[in-house]
């Protein structure tokens, strides 16, 4: 089972590209269909949120789409890895397959969103002029996402076998959670008393994180930062217990 | 020869619950409470053989006998609830390496995935799919989608694939059973060559005759638990003993549906399944009990299910045998020559027809019968009951007359 990181992450990108051609094989617009998912929900903020509510927010196209970029990639990946070993029982049944990457691909599949929409969000702050080199740091707060993203997804995945409950549960948590995440508003026009529950959600620290790097927004504080580190390093590590746990089961329960 | 695959007093119970239930409704108060669980399921129990380097297992017994949970087992995705199992690491396992495929992707894209599935690395997958593609024969659809691809062409390819792999034990499934003839000798081929360099082969199968061809060993399962192991000769022959007793076992006279024939003396079976209006039809299209050397001769009958369920897909041989000294002339079956007899067919006329029977002149019986799938016993089986006069002019002996001449050169 214990397979060469290279060889791992191969096998991560490889079927990670096998589900890409998949889902875009017979479609007409194909690669676009990732950018105009992400366009489409944006123009719907911006147009109520922008407009029909105005929350008064500076480039608020950009300021949205910096947020909505790292929730979108959560949100599906973390939907997608809850089921990815229920939904590929076939690669679960073989023997030299580590069923631990499954729940990666998953999360992987989305990430190419993420790069389509990259250059995108680069083009925007060059045309607010919000563009600044901190941006260089964006990769490293990804890192972050993807170990915080990792562990839930490990241990959703694999619970999920046991109890076909999960997958509606996360649904219904992350229904909540959007709107408890500073997406579509700041961290600033929460009063302070409630401040510290948004605080409770690690991705509000990687969404003012996220901001802080590209446009400019007050960025988190070190503790916070810290605390995100230290929790999504802790989660990834039981994630990656868990599910080597439960691992062994998996097939019985398929 | 070094021991490849150990099974050391190996248990599976599969969790009792059903899949319905695996909600946290259920789950919750299961795990709360430890008084009201169901009887476990014994998958397999004490299974205990070993397989040396080189050696091919045939894995014999009905459906729910074990086989699937033991080839999951032997093949390390599932692990046991009792004893030890010794595996090697590099186990391929062509079971299901099919179902990996996605039809919306090109045979291609497929075959690279299933090998690196199998363990073979990226850059070597993708080198060799032209050499799965060719063995499988399908060099020109390589790139097309697999939607297009008949069952026989992505069986095909999925052997394909299995010919790049260099396994220490290969697991089969009833895989050699599909295919036409040719492609079926060529995986044969294959596997022996394996088998020359030390893999080490098991074979689920319900083919009896191939267990016997093929395989040096076989493991016959019976409800989980190890009814014979051992040379494949012996174990299949008395698999083919306890066949017929429980054949007999199964012979209810108070269910016999004709009266022409009488149970427990020329007709056995559970009757699950009944034959009826057998008839030997000759020449001129009319029943017969004579025909001539060399005159055709067609095997009518009708199958009825009398069972209400169950008993699906089985299996219909007919055996002609000499009367005089119970020589068996010829003995076929629809598994043997690949012919599927579906539950559709109830009710149904099934004939079998023999352009030339050229058996020589005598007394013969032609047996038939109805077999559950795994010849585990027989739904219905007439014994001696239609008889064959077969005359004629020829002097000849032996039993039968090919058509011949002679040439002075």
């Amino acid at each position: 089972m214990a397979l060469p990181p290279r060889e791992f992450a191969g096998l991560v990108l490889h079927l990670a590209r096998r589900e890409l051609a998949a889902t875009h094989e017979g479609t007409f617009i194909g690669w676009a269909w990732p950018v105009f998912r992400q366009l489409a929900q944006l123009g719907v903020l911006v147009f109520v949120f922008g407009s029909v509510l105005d929350l008064g927010i500076e480039n608020f196209a950009v300021f949205v789409f910096t947020g909505l970029i790292a929730w979108t990639w959560f949100a599906s990946g973390v939907t997608a890895a809850t089921s990815s070993v229920i939904a590929n029982r076939h690669l679960v049944f073989q023997p030299r397959l580590p069923t631990i990457v499954l729940p990666l691909v998953a999360i992987a599949v989305p990430f190419v969103d993420v790069l389509f929409a990259l250059p995108i969000v680069i083009g925007m702050l060059v045309v607010t002029g919000e563009l600044s080199w901190q941006i260089a740091t964006w990769p490293a707060i990804m890192l972050l996402q993807f170990v915080l993203m990792a562990g839930i997804a490990w241990i959703t995945a694999s619970t999920s076998v046991y109890a076909r409950d999960i997958p509606g549960l996360v649904s219904v948590v992350l229904t909540m959670l959007f709107y408890l995440t500073p997406v579509f508003y700041g961290l600033r026009a929460v009063p302070d008393e409630y401040e510290w529950v948004l605080n409770l959600n690690p991705l509000t620290t990687l969404v003012t994180a996220y901001r802080a790097v590209m446009v400019g927004e007050p960025g988190p504080s070190m503790s916070l930062v810290g605390a995100l580190t230290l929790v999504s390093i802790a989660v990834a590590y039981a994630g990656w217990r868990i599910f080597r746990r439960l691992e062994r089961g998996l097939v019985d329960h398929l | 020869m070094s021991e490849r695959l150990v099974f050391d007093g190996v248990s599976k119970i599969y969790p009792p619950w059903e899949m319905h239930q695996r909600s946290l409704k259920h789950l919750i108060p299961r795990m709360l409470s430890h008084r009201s669980r169901p009887e476990p399921r014994y998958a397999l129990r004490d299974v205990s053989f070993s397989l040396g380097s080189g050696q091919m297992a045939g894995l014999i017994g009905a459906n729910g006998a074990g086989k699937s949970t033991l080839l999951r087992l032997a093949s390390g995705v599932a692990r046991p609830t009792h004893g030890r199992i010794r595996l090697s690491p590099n186990t391929a396992s062509v079971l299901t390496l099919g179902d990996l495929f996605d039809f919306k992707l090109s045979g291609r894209d497929n075959a690279i995935t299933a090998a690196i599935a199998a363990g073979v690395p990226r850059r070597r997958a993708i080198e060799q799919v032209g050499e799965a593609a060719a063995f499988a024969e399908i060099e020109e659809f390589i790139d097309a989608p697999l939607r297009t691809y008949s069952d026989g062409m992505r069986l095909r390819l999925a052997f394909g694939v299995l010919t790049q792999l260099d396994p220490d034990v290969l697991l089969l499934d009833e895989v050699l059973a599909v295919g036409d003839l040719r492609f079926q000798q060529r995986c044969m081929d294959f596997v022996t060559e394996r088998r020359r360099r030390g893999t080490t082969v098991v074979v689920a199968s319900h083919s009896l005759e191939q267990v016997v061809q093929e395989c040096d060993r076989a493991v016959w399962l019976h409800r989980g638990e190890v009814r014979g192991v051992g040379p494949a000769e012996s174990v299949v022959a008395a698999y083919r003993r306890a066949a017929k007793e429980e054949t007999a076992r199964r012979t209810d006279p108070s269910k016999l549906p004709d009266g022409l024939l009488e149970a427990g003396v020329n007709r056995y079976g559970s009757f699950e399944i009944v034959i009826e209006g057998v008839e030997l039809i000759g020449r001129d299209a009319t029943p017969v009990t004579d025909i001539v050397t060399g005159d055709s001769l067609e095997v009518r009958m009708r199958l009825r299910r009398t069972a209400p369920e169950g008993a699906k897909h089985p299996i219909v041989g007919v055996t002609i045998v000499r009367a005089d000294d119970g020589v068996v002339c010829y003995d076929t079956s629809t598994e043997s020559n690949g012919v599927h007899v579906g539950s559709a067919d109830d009710g149904r006329t099934l004939r079998l027809v023999f352009d030339r029977l050229d058996l020589l002149p005598g007394a013969y019986h032609v047996d038939v019968g109805v077999y559950e799938p795994n010849w585990e016993y027989a739904y219905d089986y007439h014994w001696q009951a239609y008889p064959l006069r077969v005359t004629g002019a020829s002097p000849d002996s032996g039993v039968f007359r090919p058509p011949h001449r002679w040439v002075a050169d």
